[in-house]
C-alpha cells in the first residue's frame, strides 16, 4: 500500500519522463551567480581575464551555512559585476566566456574507499563540491546533515517529485540507478543512521522497480511507495508519510528526528564523492505552451533562459511568463538574460494558455481550499483576516504554518490569491518581529 | 540580450502558476444540471404551468442581479450563473397553483435584500432562495399553501388542490391509500414544483457529490437526523419506520437538504460543523413539524442554522499540524502549574 498524507490536490501532471535526456551544448557565455544558497553569498574568487578551467571554484564563504560556487565551463572570466539573478535583483556574477574546451578541473580528486566510509570526509567534501538542496530549496546540504546528526533517526530521501512538469528526478532515478543508491548511503553514513527510507510517488513505477531490482537493502535502503498526490514531496508530507511522524510548527524536520534529503541532492553527493565532480550541471525540464514541447535538459549552471529557450526548440508563441521550477510553487523569472542555478529543476514558458487569471476574484466561501490544505489550515478565514489586516487572528489561525504549497489557490473556483496573500502575511510578520526586536535592543 | 525578447512584457505572477479548471461558473452549472430533472417531473406533473412559473422566476432573478450591480456601478456577476441558481431554486419551491409574479416579488427580496445588499455571491448570510421563499410564505400564505393534484392522480381525486402527505402525518386523518411510499418516492404526489419526486431529487444529490461540488455531510446528517428523531419519536396511525420514512419523503426535506441547506455562503466550511449544522436543521424541522404551526418546517430550520453558521465555524477550529493531543494536555498542564505557582 503507498503511504500519503491528508489533503493534497491532484493537478494536470504533464510528465514526460519518456522523453530522453538532451544535452545542451553550454552557451558562449555563462553567468554565473555568487549566491546559489540560502545563507550568505560567496565573494569571487578570480577576477576579469582569469583564466578557469571546468569545475574550478571560484566564489566562496566560510560562513557555515553557504556553498561554495564553481565554473560550468572553462574559459576567461570576462566580467565579474552584478547581473540578473533568476529570482529577481542583481546579483554579483561571474561571466565566463566558454572556449568549448572544458578543461577539467583536478582539485576534488574521487575520495579514496576510507573515506567513502568516513561521514566527516564526506561531509567536507559534499560543501566543498557546493552540494545544495537541488529539489528548489537549495539549503546547504553539509549545514544541513550536519544538524541532524545524533538528531536524526530517520533519514527520509524525496523522490516525490510531485510538481508537474518536472521529470529530472525520474530520469535520474532511470539512468542512474547504482550511482543513486550509492549516493544515497553516503546521505546515510554521512548523518549516522542504520537506514534511509526512499519515499518516491507510484506514478514512477517503472524507477522503483527497477531500484529494488538492485537491491537498496545492501546500501541500507528501503523504497517507499508514495500515493501520487501534490504536495508529496513537500518537507513535512514526506516525513509524515515515512515516518508518520509530524514536523512541529515552527520547527524543523530534525525536531522529530527526520531529515529530507532530495533525489537530486544524493545524486549530487555520490558525483562529488566518487567522480571528484562538483555541481555544475542538472537536468532541467524546458517546457510550457510557449515551446513546441517538453525538452528534458541536461543544462549546466549558469545558461541564460533566453539560450536554453533557443537551444530547446525556439518559442512558437510569444511566452508571458517564465517560471522556475514547478507550477505549484515556481516563482516566476524577470529577465530573459537570467541565467539556470544549481536548485533550477525546471524552466517553463508560459503563455495565456496556462493563465487562469480573473481580474476580480470573489470568495464563494466554498471551502474547498480548507478540504485540501495538507497543513489542516483554514485558507478561507486565513485570507478574510489578511485583507483586515487582523494580525491577531492570523496567527490565531496559524498562518506562518503555510508553507506555500499553493494547493488551496490551485483548488478555488472564484481565483483567489490565498497562497499569495499567506505569503505576504508571512513577511509582514517577520517584518514585524524584527522591528519589535530592534526596538528591545535599543532599550 | 535578444532585442525581440527585450519588448515582451512578462508577467510577474504569484504562485501557483497553474489553477484547476473548475471554477464558481462549473459549480453553479452543474447544480443547474442536477435540478433538470425536477424541472422535467414538474412538467409532467403539473403541465406548463411550472415552466412558466420557473422562466420567470429565473429570469427575474437575473435581472435583478444585473440591474442591481448595473445601479451601482458595480462589476457584473451575472455570468457566475449564481442568481440563475437562485431563481430556479425559488421557482421550483413555488406550488404550481401561484400566480406569476409571485416568484419575481420573492426574487426582489432574495437577490436584492438577502443577497446583493450585503456584498453579493459569498457575502450573504442567510440563502438567498429559501428566504425568499420564506417572505413569500409570509406574505402569501394562502396561496403558497395551495397545491394543485398531479396529472397522475387526477382521476382518483376530484377538485383542483389537495393535502399533502405531510399535513396527513402531523394533522391527524387516516393516510390516504393513494399516498403509498413508492408514490412520493416517484413523484405521483401534490407539493411544490420540484419536492414531488424523491428519486429525481437523490439522483440529483449524487451527482453534485460525485462531482465534488457538495460534500455528503450536510445532506445526509439533515435527513439523517429527522429519520432518526421521527423513528424514536412516531405519530400518525402508522408504524415508526413508516412514519419515519413519509417524514423523510414529504415537505421538501430532501430538496432543502441537498440543494439549499448546502448553499457554500451560509453553510459551515469546517468537516465537524457541516455534521453539526445538518444534524441542527434535522432536529428543528422535527421540532417545527411536532409543534410548529404548519407542518412543513424545513424552510424555517435551514434559515435558523444559516445564522448560527459564523459561530458554528469558529467552534469546530482545526487541530494545528504538528501539535499532537499530548501537546495540548502538556500545555495546558504547564498553564495550570504556572498559575498555582503564582498563587
Amino acid at each position: 500500500m503507498s503511504q500519503t498524507f491528508k489533503g493534497g490536490v491532484h493537478p494536470d501532471y504533464r510528465k514526460a519522463p519518456e522523453i530522453p535526456v538532451t544535452v545542451i551544448t553550454p552557451p558562449a557565455q555563462v553567468v554565473i551567480p555568487m549566491a546559489q544558497h540560502i545563507g550568505a553569498p560567496c565573494q569571487p574568487l578570480v577576477k576579469k581575464g582569469d583564466y578557469v578551467t571546468m569545475g574550478q571554484k571560484i566564489g566562496e564563504n566560510p560562513a557555515p551555512v553557504s556553498a561554495p560556487v564553481h565554473a560550468s565551463v572553462s574559459g576567461k572570466v570576462v566580467a565579474v559585476e552584478p547581473r540578473p539573478h533568476p529570482l529577481g535583483d542583481m546579483i554579483m556574477s561571474i561571466v565566463i566566456e566558454n572556449d568549448y574546451q572544458d578543461t577539467p578541473c583536478t582539485d576534488l580528486a574521487p575520495l579514496d574507499e576510507k573515506q567513502l566510509k568516513d561521514p566527516e570526509a564526506i561531509l567536507e567534501r559534499i560543501r566543498e563540491a557546493g552540494v545544495v538542496g537541488m529539489g528548489g530549496a537549495m539549503f546547504p546540504t553539509a549545514f544541513k546533515i550536519r544538524g541532524g546528526i545524533g538528531k536524526v533517526d530517520k533519514l527520509v530521501i524525496n523522490g516525490a517529485e510531485c510538481e508537474p512538469y518536472l521529470n529530472g528526478d525520474h530520469l535520474t532515478m532511470l539512468n542512474f540507478p547504482e550511482q543513486l543508491l550509492k549516493g544515497i548511503e553516503l546521505v546515510r553514513i554521512a548523518s549516522g543512521v542504520e537506514k534511509a527510507y526512499y519515499g518516491i510517488e507510484v506514478n514512477k513505477q517503472d524507477a522503483i522497480d527497477l531500484l529494488n531490482s538492485l537491491h537498496p537493502e545492501k546500501y541500507g535502503i528501503e523504497i517507499v511507495p508514495e500515493a501520487v498526490k501534490y504536495p508529496q514531496g513537500g518537507e513535512k508530507m514526506q516525513v509524515k508519510a515515512v515516518t508518520g511522524r509530524e514536523v512541529k510548527p515552527g520547527g524543523l524536520p530534525s525536531g522529530v528526528g527526520a531529515n529530507v534529503v532530495s533525489t537530486r541532492t544524493c545524486y549530487a553527493i555520490y558525483q562529488a564523492c566518487y567522480e571528484g565532480k562538483p555541481v555544475i550541471e542538472r537536468i532541467v525540464t524546458v517546457s510550457g505552451s510557449a515551446l513546441k514541447g517538453t525538452v528534458n535538459a541536461l543544462t549546466r549552471v549558469g545558461t541564460p533562459f533566453e539560450y536554453l529557450a533557443e537551444q530547446c526548440g525556439g518559442f512558437v508563441k510569444t511566452p508571458r511568463k517564465i517560471v522556475l521550477g514547478g507550477p505549484m510553487m515556481g516563482i516566476c523569472a524577470t529577465n530573459f538574460a537570467a541565467p539556470t542555478i544549481k536548485g533550477t529543476a525546471g524552466v517553463l514558458f508560459f503563455t495565456e494558455e496556462e493563465d487562469r487569471h480573473v481580474d476580480n476574484p470573489t470568495c464563494i466561501r466554498c471551502g474547498k481550499c480548507i478540504e485540501v490544505c495538507p497543513m489542516n489550515l483554514e485558507p478561507v478565514f486565513m485570507y478574510m483576516y489578511y485583507s483586515k489586516g487582523d494580525f491577531a487572528n492570523m496567527e490565531k489561525y496559524h498562518i506562518n504554518d503555510c508553507f506555500e504549497c499553493g494547493s488551496c489557490a490551485y483548488n478555488c473556483p472564484a481565483r483567489m490569491p490565498l497562497t499569495h496573500a499567506f505569503k505576504t502575511a508571512k513577511l509582514m510578520f517577520q517584518a514585524k518581529a524584527a522591528a519589535e526586536k530592534a526596538k528591545e535592543a535599543k532599550k | 540580450m535578444n532585442e525581440k525578447n527585450e519588448r515582451i512584457v512578462l508577467d510577474v505572477a504569484y504562485q501557483p502558476q497553474v489553477r484547476t479548471t473548475r471554477d464558481t461558473k462549473s459549480l453553479m452549472l452543474d447544480v443547474i444540471i442536477a435540478l433538470l430533472p425536477a424541472v422535467v417531473v414538474a412538467v409532467w406533473q403539473f403541465g406548463t404551468q411550472p415552466l412558466l412559473m420557473v422562466a420567470c422566476s429565473v429570469a427575474a432573478a437575473v435581472f435583478f442581479e444585473w440591474g442591481y450591480r448595473k445601479l451601482l456601478h458595480k462589476d457584473p456577476s451575472i455570468g457566475d450563473l449564481s442568481a440563475v441558481v437562485t431563481g430556479l431554486l425559488l421557482g421550483l419551491s413555488m406550488p404550481s397553483t401561484a400566480q406569476w409574479w409571485m416568484p419575481v416579488v420573492g426574487a426582489f427580496f432574495a437577490i436584492v435584500v438577502v443577497k446583493q445588499l450585503y456584498g453579493g455571491i459569498g457575502k450573504n448570510f442567510l440563502n438567498p432562495a429559501l428566504a425568499g421563499r420564506a417572505f413569500l410564505l409570509s406574505s402569501y400564505s394562502l396561496a403558497m399553501g395551495q397545491f394543485a393534484v398531479p396529472n397522475s392522480l387526477k382521476n382518483i381525486v376530484d377538485g383542483v388542490s389537495m393535502a399533502t402527505p405531510l399535513s396527513y402525518l402531523y394533522g391527524g386523518g387516516k393516510m390516504p391509500a393513494y399516498f403509498r411510499l413508492s408514490s412520493l418516492f416517484l413523484g405521483n404526489t401534490p407539493g411544490s414544483l420540484a419536492e414531488v419526486s424523491s428519486l429525481i431529487l437523490l439522483a440529483g444529490g449524487v451527482y453534485l457529490i460525485a462531482r465534488k461540488v457538495i460534500s455528503w455531510r450536510i445532506p445526509v446528517s439533515f435527513i439523517g437526523t429527522v429519520f432518526v428523531l421521527t423513528l424514536i419519536f412516531g405519530g400518525g396511525d402508522m408504524s415508526n419506520l413508516d412514519f419515519a420514512l413519509y417524514n423523510v419523503c414529504s415537505g421538501a426535506l430532501i430538496l432543502v437538504a441537498i440543494f439549499m441547506a448546502t448553499d457554500y455562503a451560509t453553510s459551515p466550511v469546517t468537516k465537524n460543523g457541516q455534521l453539526l449544522y445538518g444534524f441542527g436543521c434535522g432536529a428543528i424541522t422535527v421540532l417545527i413539524r411536532y409543534f410548529g404551526g404548519f407542518p412543513e418546517g424545513t424552510t424555517y430550520a435551514v434559515l435558523i442554522m444559516n445564522l448560527c453558521t459564523w459561530a458554528i465555524d469558529k467552534g469546530f477550529h482545526r487541530h494545528q499540524f504538528g501539535v499532537s493531543k499530548e501537546d495540548i494536555a502538556a500545555e495546558k498542564a504547564a498553564k495550570k502549574a504556572a498559575k498555582e505557582a503564582a498563587k
